[in-house]
């Protein structure tokens, strides 16, 4: 468009200059009288059913007004009844937000232990629920979690339960486990079968199996130990690392079966 | 058109008060203030006070009309929390300013510093007065209202340089430069487009001006003269497109930088105050003011305060319009706000003024009524 030329021409278009743009804004004005396009928020909700209807959809997904995405990463839920505490979350958290501890219902010598997370320290990346191998800590499309005190931002391991409850849309839970992963492997020379590592191991997959004792050679001295080896179930274990953790002689091992 | 004044509001609410005071007052005190005397001073003070009353309320009322009016322009609500749909809100911003402390720069002129918000709203309060808002509702008959309330508002610029002058700030200095020069700018064509009127209606009194309107408004004959007012009006009060002064998005606060609560309240009340008495004065001038024409039926015109009503209606209407301009055009720039004003407004106005000569010369309009002759 090039520059007006004339005088006509140019106060023509002065003209035009504030006509055009009250048009614009009076049928802005009507289009927005009935319902604008802001939502009373605290009152009423993207997720609100009275919304469901403007939701546009493509490609199978909700667009703009009226959804919040299923796989949206907002507030963990967590199953108390599922989580067998294997610690896997905790340490795949890259925050260290998730801190373990303990929720009633395990036996004195070896507490069932939870994650708690402080929302302040958490980046909401996911790798937790990835990581929990029974599909128990999952995240929500909860996204409100403002609070008055520092303190508040810490979700005790019951209050994940409370989100769990609520049945709120929850990511994908991924529990099947990637092809190709290292089992635990022994150093069996070094183990005294001392049943640590069955005995905290969260799913029970380890079982300890007698061995033979060796008949003494001359010149050469039976170790004292206990004659029982450690057997791991690989399609039970979740590979969360407890029984290298435990053993107190560090004879396992990740590897691969040869 | 009821027989009931704003002053014969007060006075009976003067003499209902007496009439329980009796017997409560010891006899001296009662006995001077039976006199007539008195009971006229007090009618006048609380006539003063509900009209001072009615037009702040108003002014807020006002502001979150715009509120509500932008946010629709702007695909959004405005205010909704405070009060049913926000209705509260700008009484609740006034009070938290009510509570701030006010703090003057070190080397701020005091006098100035202080004087200034002050006068601007008392100045712009005082043309409530003039203005007669129905039949009754006004000071009275004044021969030369109209010119009396111009005058006041053209007050403005010189309170608007002596606050910014006493700020000892370089910024609201240029601002208050700036400001006072479009002001005055923009005097011209607004007087220009005011006599079209009085030639037309041949008085400067608004009520004889309003009431001259019975058989048709004068925006139909002075469409001109109504585009040349209502851009004056504009930028005498400074909103978009012509708020150059207060560039809300590029200035801190134009010159009222160094003002912060109630001094602040001042000058924003003082600035809604101006755009109620432009739209007062569009709707008095070209839209009959308190009347509605013959066609409307009798139910809609034939209720208690229906003056009232009616001209407040149409004020806001005629506000939404200013609200309107404001959400569709862009800021002018100082050249251009100059050229719009001395280049086009000025010939505008003077056209309409040829025109309203015009339509004088004629006396009579075949399709709208007879017009009155000038002065016989």
């Amino acid at each position: 468009m090039s520059p007006p030329e004339t005088e006509a021409e140019r106060s023509n278009s002065s003209v035009l200059w504030v006509a055009k743009p009250l048009a614009t804004a009076a049928r802005q004005f009507v289009k927005s009288l009935w319902r604008p396009s802001t939502i009373v928020y605290p009152f009423e909700r993207l997720e609100d059913p009275k919304f469901r209807t403007e939701v546009r959809v493509a490609a199978g997904k909700p667009i703009g007004v009226g959804a919040v995405w299923d796989n949206y990463r907002g507030v963990h839920a967590l199953n108390i009844d599922t989580c067998i505490s294997c610690n896997l979350c905790a340490f795949s958290c890259p925050d260290l937000c998730i801190d373990m501890v303990t929720v009633p219902g395990g036996d004195p010598k070896h507490p069932k232990k939870c994650p708690q997370i402080d929302y302040g320290k958490c980046s909401y990346c996911g790798f937790c629920s990835d990581a929990c191998p029974e599909g128990c800590l999952t995240m929500t499309t909860r996204y409100e979690l403002s609070v008055t005190k520092r303190a508040e931002m810490v979700y005790a391991p019951e209050r994940l339960h409370e989100v769990y409850k609520t049945k709120l849309p929850m990511s994908p839970i991924r529990v099947e486990r990637p092809q190709n992963e290292d089992s635990i492997l022994l150093d069996a020379p070094l183990c005294i079968g001392c049943n640590a590592c069955a005995r905290d191991c969260p799913t029970k997959c380890i079982t300890m199996l007698d061995i033979p004792k060796p008949a003494a050679k001359p010149g050469e001295k039976i170790p004292k130990r206990i004659w029982k080896e450690p057997v791991v179930n690989d399609s039970d274990c979740v590979r969360c690392g407890t029984c290298i953790s435990v053993c107190p002689k560090e004879c396992l091992f990740w590897g691969t079966h040869r | 058109m009821t027989g009931l004044t704003l002053y014969g509001v007060a006075n009976g609410l003067i003499q209902y008060l007496l009439t329980h005071l009796y017997g409560v007052l010891p006899h001296p005190y009662f006995a001077f203030l039976v006199n007539g005397a008195v009971v006229t001073g007090l009618s006048v003070l609380v006539f003063a006070a509900i009209l001072l009353g009615a037009s702040m309320i108003n002014t807020i009322m006002l502001i979150w009309f715009e509120r509500k009016l932008l946010g629709r322009f702007m695909d959004r609500r405005g205010a909704m929390h405070v009060g049913y749909a926000g209705l509260l809100q700008n009484f609740a911003d006034g009070l938290k300013l009510f509570r701030k402390h006010t703090y003057k720069p070190h080397d701020a002129d005091a006098l100035g510093f202080y004087v200034a918000p002050t006068a601007y709203l008392v100045s712009s309060l005082l043309i409530f007065a003039i203005l007669p808002a129905s039949t009754g509702w006004g000071a009275g008959a004044l021969p030369l209202s109209l010119l009396l309330a111009l005058v006041v508002f053209s007050f403005a610029p010189l309170f608007i340089f002596l606050s910014a002058w006493s700020q000892a700030n370089k910024y609201s200095l240029i601002g208050g430069m700036r400001s006072a020069a479009q002001m005055i700018a923009y005097e011209v064509p607004i007087l220009l487009a005011v006599v079209a009127v009085v030639i037309v209606s041949g008085s400067f009194d608004l009520t004889t001006i309003v009431t001259m309107q019975q058989n048709y408004w004068y925006w139909i004959p002075l469409l001109l003269a109504l585009v040349v007012f209502v851009t004056g009006m504009l930028a005498e009060m400074e909103r978009i497109p012509f708020d150059l002064p207060e560039a809300e998005a590029e200035l801190v606060e134009g010159w009222n930088t160094e003002y912060g609560g109630m001094l602040f309240a001042f000058f924003m009340l003082s600035d809604y105050l101006r755009a109620l008495i432009g739209s007062f004065l569009v709707v008095l001038l070209f839209f009959g003011g308190w009347t509605m024409p013959g066609w409307v039926p009798g139910p809609l015109t034939s209720f208690p305060l229906e003056g009232l009503f009616w001209f407040l209606v149409k004020t806001y209407a005629v506000f939404g319009v200013f609200v309107w301009i404001r959400a569709s055009l862009p800021r002018v720039r100082t050249d251009q706000l100059l050229r719009i004003g001395w280049m086009r407004m000025v010939p505008l106005a003077l056209l309409s003024i040829v025109l309203a000569v015009g339509l004088v010369l004629i006396r009579c309009l075949p399709l709208l009524g007879c017009l009155p002759s000038l002065g016989g």
